[in-house]
């Protein structure tokens, strides 16, 4: 989240796209419901109408996958609104934070120019991968700039010329929403990007999970950038991650393509640690032009943070010498994908022997379940941490298995719930906030801290005796030395970080953290949580709020990456004297007479723009190294603007373009067959109830739950279910390309029929908590999906595939 | 002394073994119509009490008038059997019944008018009683709400009534002067050939005319 | 203590269930055997150890499709039916005003749950026994988990994250509730309506409603029962005079009638 759930009171409108939070986030809707009775309007777009539709003020039905088209057709209603005027929004703030103004390589080549096809330039169709050299600024170092807007390879009539196709007409054909409720919508929350007003963008997996998802997201931040809604109260674009820790979770790197703090996974051809620091760092690119001329870039730092990193990891052995030993990192393979659709794939091809797994259950949780099921039979080994047996700890004896022909060892360490240890948990606003332990752990479940405190005694115990192995000194060499008394309070501090040359703790990752050797952090993210010894900034509960005009930043409650910001790129949030846009709301505010700043913390330092000298007046948003909001994206694998594609399985032809689906989606070969429409006429979508958590293997387990929700169900629209003959609870079955599944129909008003360009679109909603483990059983939803993933991140497509329906 | 027997012995088994039920059931049942005796009703003991004596309340009766259809017949014509003698009762019984001759008590039958009274309000309030307490006990949720609600105000008027008699049945049965020989009657079965003639001399002169039972 | 109540507002409220689930937690109560029943809505019903449970109801269609949630537990009200007439003492008016319970008092006999104009206790009787206990809602006053005389508010009111129920003075809720069903009805909902406010006296968890209670599936104009009245406020007082009246009037009788026949025998015939 760029912003924090608290926040979302401050919004004048809200925008709810690809989320419930009413059902999967219930907590975040007391904020919601807060900014509702201080007279904000909610707008809620889903194929489904929800709890969350229930407590909109509108609510639109969209086909699963299009917003792209919905979110594409609002930018350029916004764009031309914007043109016509332009005084109901902050053209001040499009011309110098965003890159509006910037102008693109001349080479660019956008979908629909002549021979594109619905590809942007620089497509290679045997490889399936864009070169991206034509999407770069014309010229990279110092990118020139039109302050007026009219230039054609400017990055605003680009973008008008990109979405110039996505009329009202086009944007109702293809989401098969009514262009009058469409216009509404747009009408409405366009009326945030005045700036005196502030919209705020909601969403989750219902934007994320398609194989075009990246792009869902890029699109809400085109928006908020031309609505001037980043950076301020009330205002950015807010994921709802996933409970209770999933922010704290990629925050340490949970995800394959990161280091923890978000820092780049080395790859081959990094082949020292200068290329691979010099990669990470990039460059900064200083516009010329625009209102302020020194680009903070504050990745320039990265090699602080990887030096210290490294530090934290290696201790003493890490030095100048051995490039603090950075050789003992595995590298990726160049063009490799290791998320865990790839995995699975391996798996399933016999690659890899051995697999450990904390708190996961690919054989439920994942796409294409029977895939992943009998893939793992191909492992050797299996070890599982998990709190209760689950579909993946039972894969050898599930129903239609025989266990005899499975030579899978399987392990299982029973580790403790969260409740039955400390530590901490990061929610989507990036609070770290510390938990204590409650209760005692059951039995011999031990928390996972202390797991692999002596699996790693016990490895490097191996590796020291064996000196044949490969890289041993990648474990031989760490600085693991909790000996038998591993703490997360110690692990905390590691995160935080040490000045190497003192021994205390780091105060900040600006002040403290060097490149030279003499620093360490775990996460350069949390460094600033814990600057002196027993001040464990993640503890602090005051509950006054000292922020500016009560926004609501509670700073003084717990801690926040980074460094205690609550509402990050807020040097947006003001003007070029310093002075917040909206005095309402003010995020950051300059004392002139004390010269420093009042409100959050400031991004970047220096003075506001006006008064700095020339040349130190910095951009406003640091973390990218051109300094402004990019609206046209110069890295993503599947272009610089998000384009309508079809999902993989979709029941029409894509209506904008000639290429049916994103050219780079990851489409696994493994066990994935493709459904048509002939055979499954209904779209397919999976979502989570709020009773249930994931594969159900915690929320299963408990009686108070399982009377809540005990069947595995889908919904069904009344129209459907008529024209089936199927009444609300009858046995169903669900069928896809990949397998079938039985559930109860819940037969609801809630789905209805969509006209697509004259094709009738049902919907079916499909839950995933079930699986043959734990006390309640039912069939996984994820049988249906189909194992193929988001060009960026292969998050699967979950939301939208081909399925039939019959009664059973 | 002569005497003539009034009651059988398995009458008397009967009356005594409904006493005992009718007891019970009014105890426990007025653990819950007094609010001051509710708490000998907590936790339910004296409900199973009241349901255990309800079976015996009805199956006392059912089962002797199984054993003994022609009598018990009879004994529920006598009790609708009214006219004009039952008029005469009512002109001396209020002053007859403290003491005085001021209107001389016409000869009664077996069973006196103010006995007939009793038995008549025993039949139609045992009925009552009982088909309002099978709603109360087995209708919970088969019943609609109101038919129950009207149940219970139904056994409790039913009690209020049978209850108010049967102070009357007691105080004259057991303490009024006029009928000294009348609880002898229900534990021996026999009075007093004189008491007879006095209390019942229209059935008197029938029996001693006709055949004795 | 100052009259208390629990003010349920539909248009805050997400059904997300909390409520019902800290209900159970915090009164020590048990799951049930649940099936889906093509509904999201389960249990079924309130029962002895499902005290409170939301309600869904799926209205209109298309275009004004709403999808309303109700909350249904005891209502607490000033005039209790199953107060009026539980024989034992175990149902009775806790200062706060709301409706409390004491297990140990309850002889199972089930009035309470014929003569609530709610149809809210519930009893698990053995039809052949008729042994059985009722369980309702108590506003968290159950002696031993009593929340409300710890300064606590009720374990559903505590959980609610947005806010659709809160606690406090009755007085001061009324008044809440009042002011936000002018706002309903400014912004075009013109059935909305304060429910509990005025309703069997008043009840102690008061509803704004954005529409008619009927459409939430609430009782409109509930009542006492007449034969709760009938039977406790005209029959029993008949009932105490009719058994004083027999025994007093026979005690004379019996008296005077023995002075009678003694004096007969003493003076001869």
């Amino acid at each position: 989240m760029t912003n924090h759930y608290i926040d979302f009171r401050n919004a004048d409108y809200i925008l709810i796209i690809g989320a419930n939070p009413a059902e999967n986030h219930p907590i975040s809707f007391k904020w919601i419901t807060e900014a509702i009775s201080r007279g904000a309007k909610v707008i809620n777009v889903d194929p489904r109408f929800t709890r969350t539709s229930s407590k909109a003020h509108v609510y639109a039905r969209i086909r699963s996958g299009t917003d792209i088209a919905f979110i594409g057709g609002m930018i350029y209603w916004v764009i031309q609104d914007m043109e016509a005027h332009p005084e109901n929004y902050n053209m001040d703030y499009v011309v110098n934070y965003t890159n509006a103004a910037l102008i693109v390589n001349s080479g660019i080549k956008l979908p629909n120019d002549i021979g594109q096809n619905g590809v942007f330039s620089g497509f290679n169709p045997s490889t399936n991968k864009y070169d991206k050299a034509t999407w770069q600024y014309g010229d990279i170092t110092t990118p020139s700039t039109d302050t007026t807007l009219q230039d054609p390879y400017c990055v605003f009539q680009l973008m008008k010329r990109h979405y110039s196709r996505y009329t009202l007409d086009k944007v109702s054909q293809i989401t098969g929403c009514p262009k009058d409720q469409i216009e509404a919508i747009y009408r409405e929350f366009a009326k945030s990007g005045a700036k005196d007003k502030a919209g705020t963008i909601l969403y989750a997996m219902g934007a994320t999970q398609h194989t075009y998802g990246s792009q869902n997201i890029r699109a809400y931040s085109i928006l908020q950038s031309l609505l001037s809604n980043m950076g301020i109260a009330g205002g950015g674009i807010n994921a709802l991650r996933g409970t209770s820790n999933v922010q704290g979770s990629t925050d340490q790197a949970l995800l394959w393509q990161y280091l923890p703090g978000y820092l780049p996974v080395p790859v081959d051809t990094d082949t020292d640690l200068d290329t691979f620091m010099k990669r990470a760092k990039g460059a900064p690119a200083t516009p010329k032009g625009l209102v302020w001329d020194k680009s903070v870039h504050w990745k320039g730092n990265y090699d602080k943070y990887i030096v210290s990193l490294l530090k934290a990891w290696y201790g003493d052995n890490a030095t100048k010498d051995n490039s603090f030993c950075f050789d003992y990192l595995p590298k990726a393979k160049t063009g490799a994908n290791y998320s865990h659709i790839a995995l699975m794939d391996a798996i399933g091809k016999g690659t890899i022997e051995g697999l450990w797994i904390w708190g996961q259950n690919p054989a439920a949780g994942g796409p294409n379940s029977n895939g992943a099921r009998t893939a793992l039979a191909n492992l050797k080994w299996l070890v599982m941490a998990d709190l209760w047996l689950n579909e993946t700890a039972e894969f050898w004896r599930r129903p239609g298995v025989n266990p005899a022909d499975i030579q899978t060892e399987i392990i299982v360490l029973p580790v403790a719930g969260s409740y039955e240890k400390e530590g901490s948990i990061s929610n989507s606003g990036r609070w770290v906030q510390w938990r204590y332990k409650a209760v005692d752990p059951p039995g011999e479940a031990m928390p996972d801290l202390e797991v692999m405190n002596m699996v790693m005694e016990k490895l490097k115990e191996l590796y020291e005796a064996d000196t044949s192995a490969p890289n041993r000194e990648a474990i031989t060499k760490l600085a693991w030395d909790y000996g038998e008394e591993i703490t997360s309070d110690n692990v905390a501090k590691e995160m935080n970080g040490y000045d190497l040359t003192t021994g205390k703790l780091a105060a900040s990752f600006i002040a403290t953290l060097k490149n030279d050797g003499t620093t360490s952090s775990g996460n350069w993210l949390h460094c600033g949580q814990y600057p002196e010894e027993g001040k464990n900034l993640a503890k602090r509960r005051d509950p006054v709020d000292v922020s500016l005009n009560k926004i609501g930043l509670y700073s003084n409650w717990a801690w926040s990456w980074p460094f205690n910001r609550r509402i990050i790129y807020s040097r947006a949030s003001i003007d070029f004297d310093g002075n917040p846009w909206d005095s309402k709301r003010p995020v950051l505010q300059w004392d002139a007479a004390n010269k420093k700043w009042l409100g959050d913390v400031v991004d970047g330092g220096g003075e506001p723009i006006n008064i700095a000298a020339k040349g130190d007046k910095r951009g406003p948003l640091i973390m990218n190294n051109d300094g402004v909001a990019n609206m046209w994206g110069r890295s993503l694998a599947d272009g610089p603007l998000p384009e309508v594609y079809e999902p993989w399985e979709s029941p029409i032809t894509n209506l904008m373009s000639g290429q049916q689906i994103d050219p780079v989606a990851y489409i696994s070969t493994y066990m994935n067959e493709r459904g048509t429409v002939d055979k499954y006429p209904y779209v397919g979508t999976t979502y989570r109830c709020t009773d249930h958590w994931q594969t159900g293997i915690m929320t299963r387990n408990l009686p108070w739950l399982v009377e809540l929700t005990p069947n595995m169900y889908v919904e069904i629209g009344e129209d459907l279910a008529n024209n089936l003959g199927i009444v609300k609870g009858d046995k169903v079955k669900v069928s896809s390309a990949r397998g079938d599944i039985e559930a109860v129909a819940v037969v609801t008003r809630r789905f209805q029929a969509i006209q697509v360009n004259g094709t009738t679109i049902h919907h079916v909603g499909v839950l995933w908590h079930w699986g043959y483990s734990g006390l309640a059983k039912g069939d996984s939803g994820n049988i249906l999906t189909p194992n193929v993933g988001d060009a960026n991140t292969t998050i699967p497509e979950s939301k939208t595939f081909l399925c039939n329906v019959t009664k059973v | 002394m002569q005497e003539v027997e009034r009651y059988r012995k398995r009458a008397i088994v009967q009356h005594w073994l409904i006493v005992l039920c009718s007891l019970l059931l009014a105890i426990t049942g007025l653990f819950l119509f007094v609010h001051w005796f509710g708490p000998a009703a907590w936790g339910g003991t004296s409900r199973i009490v009241h349901r255990v004596a309800a079976v015996g309340f009805v199956a006392i009766p059912v089962i002797y008038m199984i054993l003994n259809p022609k009598s018990s017949l009879e004994w529920i014509k006598e009790a609708f059997t009214w006219g004009k003698a039952d008029l005469g009762w009512a002109k001396s019984a209020p002053t007859y019944y403290f003491g005085f001759d001021i209107i001389p008590m016409p000869p009664q039958e077996r069973s006196n008018t103010g006995q007939k009274m009793w038995m008549v309000v025993v039949i139609t309030m045992s009925i009552v009683l009982v088909v309002s307490g099978g709603i109360m006990w087995f209708g919970k949720g088969l019943v609609q709400t109101g038919v129950f609600q009207w149940s219970v105000f139904a056994h409790d008027a039913a009690f209020v009534i049978a209850g108010a008699m049967f102070i009357v049945h007691v105080a004259l049965g057991a303490f009024h002067p006029r009928f000294s020989e009348a609880l002898r009657s229900m534990i021996t079965g026999k009075v007093s050939v004189h008491y007879a003639k006095d209390h019942h001399g229209k059935w008197y002169d029938r029996i001693s005319g006709g055949k004795a039972e | 203590m100052a009259d208390k109540a629990i003010l349920f507002d539909a248009t805050k409220c997400t059904a997300c269930r909390g409520c019902q689930v800290a209900c159970k937690s915090w009164n020590e109560r048990e799951a049930v055997q649940t099936t889906c029943r093509g509904t999201v809505e389960n249990p079924p019903d309130l029962s002895t150890q499902t005290w409170l449970k939301m309600e869904f109801r799926e209205v209109g269609n298309n275009g004004d499709l709403r999808w309303l949630f109700n909350r249904r537990s005891c209502m607490h009200c000033t005039e209790a039916g199953c107060v009026k007439v539980c024989p034992t003492g175990a149902l009775f008016y806790h200062p706060s005003g709301f409706v409390s319970y004491d297990k140990h008092k309850c002889t199972g006999c089930g009035y309470c749950s014929q003569f609530c104009p709610f149809d809210v206790p519930r009893l698990n009787t053995n039809r052949v026994t008729g042994k059985g206990v009722m369980d309702k809602c108590t506003a968290c006053t159950t002696s031993g988990l009593d929340r409300i005389d710890n300064g606590f508010q009720p374990a559903c009111v505590k959980t609610c994250p947005t806010g659709a129920l809160t606690y406090g003075d009755r007085q001061e809720l009324v008044a809440t509730g009042r002011d936000r069903i002018q706002q309903l009805i400014v912004q075009g909902r013109t059935n909305a309506y304060l429910y509990g406010e005025k309703e069997v006296g008043g009840t102690h968890v008061l509803y704004v409603l954005d529409d008619s209670p009927s459409v939430y599936g609430i009782v409109e104009n509930p009542e006492v029962p007449v034969a709760a009245t009938a039977w406790q406020d005209i029959l029993k007082p008949i009932g105490y005079a009719a058994a004083g009246l027999a025994a007093l009037g026979l005690l004379l009788n019996v008296m005077v009638a023995r002075a009678k026949l003694l004096s007969k025998e003493k003076g001869g015939k």
